[in-house]
This record gives C-alpha cells, sequence and structure tokens, in this order.
C-alpha cells in the first residue's frame, strides 16, 4: 500500500498534474455554484478538456472538477438556497438561515472544514477498503460481473425513493435500450441505426451526457425564468459574506460531528446507487436525534452541526462512491457513471485489474482527493468571496454560455455537425423528461452499463454451452443477484407490508 | 383530462419509444446459423422492450399522483428559439467558419434574453469565439476552420 500511495504522490503531485487539480478544483467550484448545474453537468464539461490528456492528468482534473462542484453546489445552497444538486438540499436547512443572520462567511468556513474533513476521513477509507475490494474481487466471473451490475442498476432505481421506483427502473432500461445503438461489438451487425453512418458507432457517450444534463438544464433555466426578487438576493448575497472565523466552541462541536458522519458517509456512499444524497439526509437526521431536545430544536434554524453534518458526508460519499467505480468497474451514481465513460473513452477499463495493470491511475485518483480537499480549503475559500460573485453574473450571459460550451465540447470531440443535431433531439427529449419529473441520471447509468453487461453476459452463456444454469448454480452469482432482487423489492414492499400490519391490528383491537 | 397526469403522460411517450424500439429490434439481421444460439444481436434488444413496455404499461395503469405539468407562464418561444437558433449553429459551423458561427450563436443568444446594447453582444461573443478558436488551434494543436467559405483561399 505505501508503495502505491508513493506512486500516486509522485503521478499526483507533479506540477501540471497539481494545476490540474487547482484548475479542476476552481471550474467545479465556478460551475457546481450556478444554480442548477451540479457535478454531473461540472464533469460533463470537462470531458472534451480531460480527453486531450493522459488518463491519470485527466482523471485527476474531473475528480477535483468533482469536489469543487459539491463545494460550490453547498456555497449557493448557503447564499441563495438553491441546491444545484439534491445532495445540498441539507446543507441548506441550516446554511441559508446562518446565512440569514449575517453569518454567511461563518457558515461557508463550517461547510469548507466540513467538506475536507469527509473527503479527507473517506479518502483514507477508500485507501484502505479500495485495494481490499479489488483483491477480492479477482476471483469474480463474467457472470458475477453480470450480476453485479444487475445489482447496480437495480439499486439505483431502488434508492429513487417512494413512488419513483418505477419510473427509475424504466428510465434505466430506456438507457440501456441507448447502449444497444450502432454496430453489434462481437458479431458486427448494425442495429437501430435507421440506415444512417453517423450512428455507425452508437450514441456518443459524451453527447449523450451533454445533452442530458448541461444543455437541458440551461435550457429548463430558460424556460422557468427566475424572478426578479431572487436576483436581487442573489447579487446581495454575492456582496456581504461576513466573518469566515470559527470559534473554538464550534469547532468543538463539529468534531464529534464530523467524525459520525464521515464513516457513515462513506459507508452509504460506498453502496450502489445511494450516493450522497441519501448520506447527507442520514447524517442531518442522525445529528438531530443525537443532539438531545434542546440543541435539536436550533436544527433548521442556523444549527453549527445541522450544517456541518450533511456537508461531511455528502463528501464522505462522494469519496465513498469511487469504492465500485474502482474496484468493480460498476458506478455507484450517476457522477461516478460519467467518470466511468470518460475512463473507458481512456481505453481503461475500471476494476480489479486496474489496481495492477495501472496504478498510476488508480493510486493517483487516491492521492489527487487529499491534494483537491486540501486546495479546496486553502484555496477556494479565501477565494469565495470573489467566485461568489459569480452569482451576480446576469443568466442573459450566463446561458448562451453554457449552451455553447456544451455544443462545442461535443462538436470538438467528433468533429460531427450530425452531433449537433442529435444533441438537440436529446436535450428535447430531456427537457420534457424533467418537466415531466422522470429521472435522468438512472438513463445514463444504464447506457454506461449497457454494452458491458451485454458482454459479460454473452460470455457467460458462451463459458456455459449456452446454458442460463449459471444463474442459480454458481453461489456468487446467486447470491448478488438475490441481493439484486431484495434491494428492488423490499423497498417497494414495505408500504404494502406495513399498510397489512396497520389492517391486521386494527382488526385484532376491533376484535 | 384528470387521467394524464405528469407521470402517465411520460409513461405513454416512454410506451411510444419502447414500442418503437421493439419493432425496429425485429429488422436486426441474423445470420442463419443464430436462429437457435442462446444469445445473439436480437436477444438483448428484445428482453429490452419486453421490460420498457412491462414498465410503461405499470406505469400508465398504476395509481399515479395527480400532478400536472403547468404549460402556462414558461418561456416557450424563447427555448424554441434557441433550439432553431443551436440547429443552425450545426448547419453553419462548417460554412461560416468557427469564429463566425460561434458569434452569431453567442450574440444572437444573449439578443433573445434581452440583452440589447451592440457593442455589449459584440464585446461579449467575438473575444469568446476568437479565443477558443486560438485556445484550440494555437494552444491544443486541434485545426478549426475559422474563416467562412468566402475568405477562404
Amino acid at each position: 500500500m505505501l508503495e502505491g500511495i508513493l506512486i500516486g504522490l509522485t503521478t499526483a503531485l507533479t506540477p501540471m498534474n497539481l494545476a490540474f487539480v487547482v484548475a479542476g478544483c476552481l471550474v467545479g467550484t465556478f460551475i457546481g455554484m450556478l444554480p442548477g448545474l451540479g457535478p454531473m453537468s461540472a464533469i460533463a464539461l470537462m470531458i472534451p478538456v480531460a480527453a486531450g490528456l493522459d488518463p491519470a492528468a485527466g482523471i485527476i482534473l474531473m475528480a477535483a472538477v468533482y469536489y469543487g462542484a459539491i463545494f460550490g453546489g453547498s456555497t449557493s445552497s448557503i447564499l441563495i438556497n438553491a441546491p444545484g444538486v439534491a445532495s445540498t438540499v441539507a446543507t441548506s436547512f441550516d446554511g441559508y438561515p446562518m446565512a440569514k443572520q449575517g453569518k454567511a462567511g461563518k457558515a461557508l468556513a463550517i461547510a469548507a472544514y466540513s467538506s475536507f474533513s469527509g473527503g479527507v476521513i473517506g479518502a483514507i477509507l477508500l485507501l484502505v477498503a479500495a485495494p481490499f475490494l479489488a483483491s477480492v474481487s479477482l476471483s469474480f466471473h463474467s457472470t458475477d460481473y453480470f450480476a453485479l451490475m444487475v445489482l447496480g442498476l437495480t439499486a439505483v432505481a431502488a434508492f429513487a425513493g417512494q413512488g419513483n421506483v418505477l419510473k427509475a427502473m424504466l428510465m434505466t432500461v430506456v438507457g440501456l435500450m441507448l447502449s444497444t445503438v450502432g454496430t453489434d461489438q462481437t458479431q458486427g451487425i448494425q442495429r437501430f441505426t435507421l440506415g444512417m453512418i453517423d450512428l455507425l458507432d452508437g450514441v456518443s457517450f459524451l453527447l449523450l451526457v451533454m445533452a442530458t444534463f448541461a444543455l437541458s438544464e440551461a435550457l429548463m433555466a430558460i424556460l422557468k425564468p427566475k424572478d426578479d426578487e431572487s436576483r436581487l438576493k442573489e447579487k446581495e448575497a454575492s456582496a456581504n459574506l461576513g466573518s469566515m472565523k470559527v470559534s473554538k466552541e464550534e469547532v468543538k462541536e463539529m468534531v464529534p460531528v464530523i467524525s459520525r458522519s464521515s464513516v457513515m458517509g462513506f459507508l452509504i456512499g460506498v453502496l450502489p446507487g445511494a450516493g450522497a444524497t441519501i448520506a447527507s439526509f442520514l447524517a442531518y437526521g442522525t445529528e438531530q436525534r443525537l443532539a438531545g431536545p434542546e440543541k435539536g430544536k436550533l436544527f433548521g434554524k442556523g444549527s453549527v452541526r445541522g450544517l456541518s453534518a450533511p456537508e461531511t458526508a455528502n463528501n464522505a460519499a462522494a469519496t465513498g462512491s469511487f469504492v465500485p467505480l474502482l474496484t468493480l468497474g460498476i458506478p455507484g451514481s450517476g457522477t461516478t457513471a460519467i467518470m466511468l465513460g470518460a475512463l473507458i473513452g481512456y481505453g481503461i477499463q475500471p476494476g480489479p485489474r486496474l489496481y495492477i495493470d495501472q496504478p498510476e491511475v488508480f493510486w493517483a485518483v487516491i492521492v489527487s482527493m487529499w491534494i483537491g480537499n486540501i486546495i479546496l480549503l486553502v484555496l477556494n475559500l479565501p477565494l469565495i468571496p470573489y467566485i461568489a460573485k459569480v452569482l451576480a453574473i446576469p443568466s442573459r450571459f450566463l446561458l448562451p454560455l453554457i449552451l455553447f460550451f456544451s455544443l462545442i465540447g461535443v462538436y470538438f470531440v467528433s468533429f460531427n455537425t450530425f452531433d449537433i443535431q442529435l444533441m438537440i433531439i436529446f436535450a428535447v427529449a430531456a427537457v420534457v423528461l424533467r418537466l415531466l419529473d422522470f429521472p435522468l441520471a438512472p438513463m445514463i447509468l444504464g447506457f454506461i452499463l449497457g454494452g458491458m453487461m451485454e458482454e459479460n453476459l454473452r460470455r457467460a452463456l458462451l463459458i456455459n454451452n449456452d446454458s442460463w444454469s449459471f444463474l442459480w448454480e454458481r453461489e456468487l452469482t446467486l447470491s448478488i443477484l438475490v441481493i439484486a432482487a431484495l434491494t428492488l423489492f423490499v423497498p417497494m414492499l414495505m408500504p404494502l407490508y406495513s399498510k397489512w400490519r396497520k389492517n391486521a391490528d386494527r382488526a385484532g383491537e376491533g376484535g | 383530462m384528470l387521467f394524464f397526469t405528469n407521470r402517465r403522460i411520460g409513461g405513454l411517450l416512454l410506451l411510444a419509444f419502447c414500442v418503437t424500439y421493439a419493432v425496429l429490434s425485429q429488422r436486426i439481421p441474423l445470420l442463419p446459423f443464430q436462429a437457435n444460439v442462446a444469445f445473439h444481436a436480437r436477444t438483448m434488444p428484445e428482453v429490452l422492450a419486453v421490460l420498457g413496455i412491462g414498465l410503461s404499461i405499470a406505469i400508465i395503469a398504476l395509481p399515479s399522483p395527480q400532478e400536472y405539468v403547468a404549460l402556462k407562464g414558461k418561456n416557450w418561444v424563447t427555448v424554441f428559439s434557441f433550439l432553431v437558433l443551436m440547429s443552425f449553429y450545426g448547419m453553419t459551423i462548417r460554412p461560416f467558419g468557427f469564429v463566425l458561427s460561434s458569434t452569431i450563436l453567442l450574440g444572437v443568444g444573449y439578443w433573445i434574453l434581452g440583452e440589447r446594447k451592440i457593442w455589449l453582444l459584440l464585446a461579449t461573443s467575438v473575444p469568446i469565439a476568437a479565443a477558443f478558436w486560438a485556445l484550440m488551434t494555437l494552444g491544443l494543436g486541434v485545426f478549426i476552420e475559422p474563416l467562412p467559405w468566402f475568405l477562404r483561399g
């Protein structure tokens, strides 16, 4: 492990890669701060830039953009109560009231220290967990991988929240369908190309991500413009931040919260599909219960614990979501799905072999997480008063720029004007689905995993002489599939079970 | 009207998509020896089509929250203008060259969203387009034609 850390340090600490971490953190903070644009859009916008770099530098850049965007999202949550992403919603519960009390600077500092601690502790846990899981997963067969991918997809759907499971499942299937467009990988047969040469290579991952996130988010912002009052609020918030000093008592209050929330956040982040949103809400709820009746009352009114807990947990979860990506090659969240797509673009297949075949990429990502978190704290925090000015840029300038960056981001990779038109079609579909409240992240996950899933299933059948019996004969495969089924059906059946219990209790009381 | 909630409209649209996908999946050519193998180029699409159609029907048929999409009060015309503008950009980026087409995209974009000062439209579009061309061509060595067709040598 020590050797690995040294490899990681040697790679991540080159002046060029350090510059990428700094740039990534700044750009990520900038983009993440724009309401509506979250880490997924930030990373998507950076893929064309990262594509021109070597794999380690590219992944370091994207990872830095990721933490930067999470940090930026927290900033807009605190300053203007506009969480850019779901994972920073819980941050606004206490961060925004604190800002309204004239303590925006302090709230930002608490958020930054908590994020830093969550990220660093998460990276230490990742350092231990990733190599261990990678060595275990070396014994996995293609049948197990197929089952793991099924688990990844069902977990995403299962964690979509009550009433959204079916929608998330359908969107996952749509993503899988889109992944089948193009020439079949092994037999060279054209599928769903509609006779168009431009579709022979399938739908580009970058195009789909840019269209469904960056482009459609900008179009949604044009569709539903902000009123004058919220624009004024943004200008005022970016102008007055107040002091950024945190008192000793506040630090004492934060320490136990950070230690609990970071471990909890990391463990939740490791679970495929759970991610930073669930981690931040769970940490917030847990701390509220642990705070006792007196301090618990302060939650929602500017509590230090209430701000520190979700901020720590969401950063630790973001780090934890790299565990399944780096060790199994299965993304645990929409963001890591985009990173997986980028890695595949480099010709790198994340999974247990990554740890052995390309240790510099594996370790550089882990080490860059520490460096990224330090840079966020040392560089970004003092710069926040200046970066916050982005909130004052009029949207009439910002939105066309986002559209421009999205379009050229895709065009500069393929140099095919057909891609621009296809992007517009996907963006329109994404806007319609957003208006109808259908989630898009499961679609991206399905799209990324589709090709690998088909390949592993094909290989598993080939090894088993065209027999599907591997699904129940190999114990590991069966266990993973059973977990997948439980993950999917237990949350769906729980409401029915509690309804049945209530009815049974009522009948018992009546009798 | 009450039947068509957000959820059901989405379900119907995706059902149409899945049915089209199912029909097209039957047009995937198969080699003669593949008829009896367990896995061929159509297997995955067929499974996905069945899953997709089943899930769409479940979404339409199951009870749905009474949420309806509000069509009023949204800038449909502006969004449509941007779609046309982006499509125009896709069609003109080659003949007009990168700098001119990007300047048009940005300048017209700012104008659609309410900026009317000509000097500001130009000052915020021309330098950005030119800087990006310089970054790509001079910085990263990726050549992009900057000039329109009539100015090329």
